[in-house]
């Protein structure tokens, strides 16, 4: 594995991303924009999950409006992601924050599309006030440890 | 690098930041290995909470998101969780300023994030002001008047501004000449 990164890391392409001044700094600036619309998308579901947010509207109806953006969010969180780790896969690959964030990416997107589909698409009341807000909670918790973990590489991963 | 001699026209300003640099507090801040990096942190998960919110509700401006809602529903129910979330990243963003305030005093991409800023909330008051008056007419329609799509597009560009800013900041020394 750590050969791979060091090989990635000598592709072209990688090699270009990391010596130019500007594409690494850009992907990232649309990589952190990406977050925003995604945090933006998760928060009208979990915020009505909550009880706070559009309480006069079912909550499958805020999930599937919310839907377009959430995907559309997560693909360019993915496609400004994976530059940034090809021009520096042996450092991420060795940054304990850089693994966190992507054992956690994996655990909320099953997450995401098991458990908080099931209770964000049920007719409304199938579940109590209580499941709806952990369910929530646990979504904003693990989305925020993402980016807590992604911004700490920059400090003290890489 | 681009030849822009900032620190000509922020000379003014910089006596001031330089003040703020030599207080206790600032010194403190700047020291400690681990207080910025947090503070850091907390200003980006916050700036997700207020510009992800704010985006959302301009989605449903421009007529493109959450059409299924009243735009009445969104802005009402959003609002406290906008203010909450700006009041935590503002508070973070000045001990951010505060703690290393001569890394932003001549920094180009520093004032462009914070006149996007100005112009957002002159954006915002504006639609207040104006285009909401005219709310009872498209509040649940699925065609926003032009004055309600104008205020979403123009709040996305400048938010999406101050976000991507915030990221280049520390890229300004390459970039250009102080």
């Amino acid at each position: 594995m750590e050969q791979l990164a060091v090989d990635i890391a000598a592709w072209p392409v990688s090699r270009a991303i990391n010596e130019s001044s500007w594409i690494f700094a850009l992907v990232q600036a649309f990589h952190l924009l990406s977050l925003a619309f995604l945090a933006g998308a998760v928060l009208m579901v979990d915020l009505r999950l909550l009880g706070k947010g559009f309480s006069n509207q079912p909550t499958a109806t805020v999930a599937r409006d919310a839907r377009p953006w959430l995907l559309g969010s997560i693909v360019a969180m993915v496609l400004t992601g994976i530059p940034q780790f090809i021009s520096l896969a042996p450092k991420e690959y060795e940054s304990t924050y850089f693994r966190w964030k992507m054992l956690l990416l994996l655990v909320v997107l099953i997450y995401t599309f098991t458990i908080k589909r099931l209770v964000a698409y049920a007719p409304e009341g199938r579940f109590g006030g209580g499941v709806s807000a952990v369910v929530a909670l646990v979504s904003i918790g693990l989305w925020a440890s993402i980016a807590i973990n992604g911004r700490l590489i920059g400090f003290f991963g890489v | 690098m681009v030849d822009i001699a900032l620190g000509d026209y922020f000379a003014p300003l910089r006596s001031l930041f330089e003040t703020v640099a030599e207080f206790e507090s600032s010194i403190a801040l700047r020291e400690s290995q681990y207080m910025m990096p947090w503070v850091f942190v907390f200003h980006v998960v916050s700036m997700c909470m207020f510009a992800g919110t704010i985006l959302m509700m301009d989605l449903r401006l421009l007529g493109i998101g959450y059409m299924k809602t009243p735009f009445s529903q969104v802005q009402r129910k959003l609002f406290p969780w906008q203010m909450a979330a700006m009041l935590f990243s503002t508070a973070t963003g000045l001990a951010l300023v505060w703690g290393n305030p001569l890394n932003y005093v001549t920094n180009i991409i520093f004032w462009v994030k914070m006149l996007a800023m100005g112009i957002a909330g002159v954006n915002a008051l504006a639609f207040h002001f104006i285009t909401e008056y005219t709310l009872v007419d498209w509040d649940a329609g699925q065609t926003p008047p032009l004055g309600a799509k104008l205020a979403g597009a123009i709040s996305i560009v400048l938010w999406g501004n101050v976000v991507i800013a915030g990221r280049l900041m520390p890229y300004a020394l390459t970039w250009f000449r102080e």
